[in-house]
């Protein structure tokens, strides 16, 4: 059965013919399943007018069309000094595992697994904590629920099991951490005081006062509020508590000890975690890439080989960059902030395009089928790196084993239980919305995205809307420092004043808070900004 | 009865919004729009900061047939009104009869209707037909909003059977003092 790979939900979809070059996609008929707005819009992907089928390179600032074999000779001509294979992480196993054969036998490039940085990090600290991965079918069964961050816009079908438990048992826990108050904390029954950054204090907090001994995690001061006390002690109580994470970019930078809290606070209640990742595969890329040894996001592109090569994944998107020279080739199904700024551009398949293997809910393999065939001439990622490979004389490939997907990644991660964040003043987050990310770009490509969705959203609090003189769908310019971007204004009823949420899926609203590298060289999510709001411009940046 | 359940002509089963377990998604707009030629049925409500899918309720007594000057709105023999595509001529009459702005290129004063590009269709308004082509003769197949609602808040349900499910047809019930938040 094909299915969404966007996000852990996997839906089933069912593809339908709507005219000569057109395509639908939907759950199947009569099943009672259901299907979010990029599961809706992987139909209109599929042959997009923009979709890119043939290869080309840019010269002197000027793009022109070259033959298949010329766009892989110029790669292959760079690569002698090394090249870095800069491969998307939630592709299907197979595809992963048959990528880093071919890089193992051509032996020039180092290969390294993109996702999300901040998934990464929230999943090496769940990891690391031993919790539980609950599927979807078992949310139901449990008795509290914890939402972290806007788990709800993340994967909107996680909802419908906590709302079946609530219609059961309507006294059920439902308690909230997420300063960017995305739609779960309209159903909350214990609403976190959490200031913007704060996730990590909140959740220490909530932690500590369901009974969990923080101290002897390494914390030795426990915040409390209010909120955070009632809400630990209505969690207490339970037997199985369902911890629901998303990881923002443009919240916080602490991503991997909130997700070993939350999983240890999981644990202790007898429940488990459920990671709402963008893309379905992202914790059989962070265990494959401890597997095969791959080299981390932050040293791939900071130092090494001069020749970066960017296969499925819109690496400049995600980190909110928008340096050339940076990727100097990539392989896309549809143009995004990656493709623009390469020297040459090959096209690829789209995930819906390609059969494979997803590690879903921690342990359960979940198999694949393709929508259609890639159009001709168009290859998979492991076909492109093997033509590479071919390219540079390499004939043979020793089979290697299948990583395990289900050993856990063993390395206990280095928490900072002293770190706080101060946030600005007036802070600028990013939120993540159903529709948008993931679909092949960060910027959606399917019709009714790009009709209904095709500015970001900018929430306020009604009273700073009010106070600001601004209305519902208004459009602003939001600034950030010297950069903008154009929105339309969102009320938002659980809003604190002084904070403003910004959609995730686009490139250019990750470009106000760009992805940077710590003093130890890592690459951290952005941390939320300063930033202005103004009227709509006559042009925008 | 057939599978929409006529009385007397009009459907029986109409496609219900529970308040309560909206997530706001647009799940249901965007299988809309998908399936009926990029012209979706499903208008928004701007209840605040709220913004709520709001669906043709298949009126018994439906003023945009009634108005309607090309007899482009007719109701079949199932019950269902739906909007002939190529009789239409795009005056906009069941807009301004539609009343509950379902029918509408505007919801709560802002522009929330997702109009199509196409030069034929871009400038009709367009008309929910309770997915007839996914619906008739199969029991169990719902319109394609309410299959695609994750959280389950659209509910295609028999009007006689929408108070046992604690729902009225204006969909369902907002708590006391903060009438954005669910329950």
């Amino acid at each position: 059965m094909p299915r969404c790979t966007l996000c852990p939900a996997v839906c089933e979809l069912g593809l339908t013919r709507t005219g000569p070059d057109g395509w639908r996609t939907e759950y199947p008929l009569s099943e009672d399943r259901c299907i979010c707005p990029r599961g809706s819009a992987i139909g209109d992907l599929v042959a997009h007018s923009r979709r890119i089928l043939s290869p080309r390179c840019r010269t002197e600032g000027r793009w022109h069309s070259v033959s298949p074999a010329e766009a892989l000779d110029r790669i292959v001509s760079r690569s002698r000094g090394g090249v870095t294979i800069l491969l998307d992480g939630n592709l299907p196993c197979e595809e992963i595992a048959a990528v880093a054969a071919w890089c193992q036998a051509w032996k020039a490039p180092q290969l390294c697994l993109v996702i999300e940085p901040a998934d990464e990090a929230l999943l090496l600290g769940t990891e690391a904590s031993g919790a539980e991965y609950l599927p979807s079918s078992s949310l139901a069964d449990c008795d509290a629920f914890l939402v972290i961050g806007g788990a709800l816009g993340a994967n909107p079908v996680c909802a419908r099991a906590i709302l079946d438990r609530r219609k059961k048992e309507p006294n059920t826990p439902w308690v909230v951490i997420d300063p960017g108050a995305g739609v779960a904390a309209k159903f909350a029954t214990h609403r976190v005081d959490c200031p913007v950054g704060g996730e990590l204090s909140s959740v220490l907090a909530v932690a500590g006062a369901a009974g969990v001994d923080v101290r002897a995690l390494g914390w030795s001061s426990v915040p409390q509020t209010a909120s955070a006390t009632a809400a630990g002690k209505a969690l207490a109580g339970c037997k199985k508590l369902a911890v629901l994470l998303a990881a923002e970019h443009g919240r916080t930078s602490l991503w991997r000890e909130i997700g070993f809290l939350a999983g240890t606070l999981a644990k202790t209640l007898g429940g488990g975690v459920a990671v709402q990742t963008a893309g379905a595969n992202a914790l059989a890329a962070v265990r494959m890439a401890s597997a095969l040894g791959t080299v981390p996001l932050a040293q791939a592109l900071s130092d090494g080989p001069a020749m970066r090569v960017a296969v499925g994944c819109d690496v400049l998107g995600m980190l909110g960059w928008a340096e050339e020279g940076t990727v100097q080739a990539a392989a896309a199904p549809l143009p995004n902030r990656t493709t623009e700024l390469a020297e040459v551009v090959l096209p690829l398949a789209l995930a819906a395009e390609i059969k494979g293997t997803y590690l879903v809910d921690g342990s359960e393999r979940i198999q694949t089928w393709p929508l259609l065939s890639p159009p001709p001439g168009v290859l998979t990622p492991a076909g492109l790196v093997e033509q590479l490979a071919r390219r540079a004389r390499v004939t043979t490939l020793r089979p290697s084993p299948q990583p395990d997907l289900s050993a856990r990644v063993a390395v206990k991660p280095e928490l900072s239980p002293s770190a706080v964040e101060d946030p600005p003043t007036r802070a600028l987050l990013l939120g993540r919305q159903a529709s948008h990310a993931g679909s092949g770009a960060l910027t959606g490509y399917g019709a009714w995205q790009a009709a209904a969705c095709g500015e970001p959203d900018v929430q306020l609090s009604i009273e700073e809307a009010r106070r600001m003189g601004l209305k519902d769908h208004q459009p602003v310019v939001v600034q950030v420092g010297g950069r903008s971007v154009r929105a339309r204004v969102r009320l938002a009823s659980e809003l604190t004043g002084g904070t403003a949420v910004l959609s995730e899926g686009f490139a250019q609203t990750r470009a106000l808070m760009p992805a940077r590298f710590d003093r130890s060289g890592e690459l951290v999510p952005a941390r939320p900004v300063e930033f202005t709001i103004g009227g709509e411009p006559s042009a925008s940046k | 009865m057939n599978t929409i359940g006529t009385h007397s002509g009009v459907v029986a089963k109409r496609v219900v919004l529970n308040l309560d377990r909206c997530i706001e998604c647009g799940s249901c707009a965007s299988a809309c729009f998908t399936s009926h030629a990029n012209m979706p049925a499903i208008s928004f409500a701007g209840a605040g900061p709220a913004l709520l899918p709001v669906v043709c309720r298949q009126c018994n007594a439906a003023p945009c047939v009634e108005v309607c000057p090309a007899d482009a709105m007719v109701r079949d023999e199932q019950g269902v009104v739906f909007r002939r595509l190529f009789r239409c001529t795009g005056c906009g009459s069941c807009a301004w009869a539609c009343p509950f702005g379902v029918l509408s290129e505007q919801g709560a004063g802002v522009p929330t209707s997702i109009r199509s590009t196409d030069r034929l269709t871009g400038h009709q308004v367009a008309k929910c037909d309770l997915c007839r082509d996914r619906v008739t003769g199969d029991d169990a197949a719902v319109p394609r909003c309410v299959a695609a609602c994750p959280a389950g808040a659209l509910v295609f349900v028999d009007e006689h059977q929408a108070p046992q499910a604690r729902l009225n047809m204006l969909g369902g019930r907002t708590t006391g003092d903060n009438p954005y938040k669910r329950r």
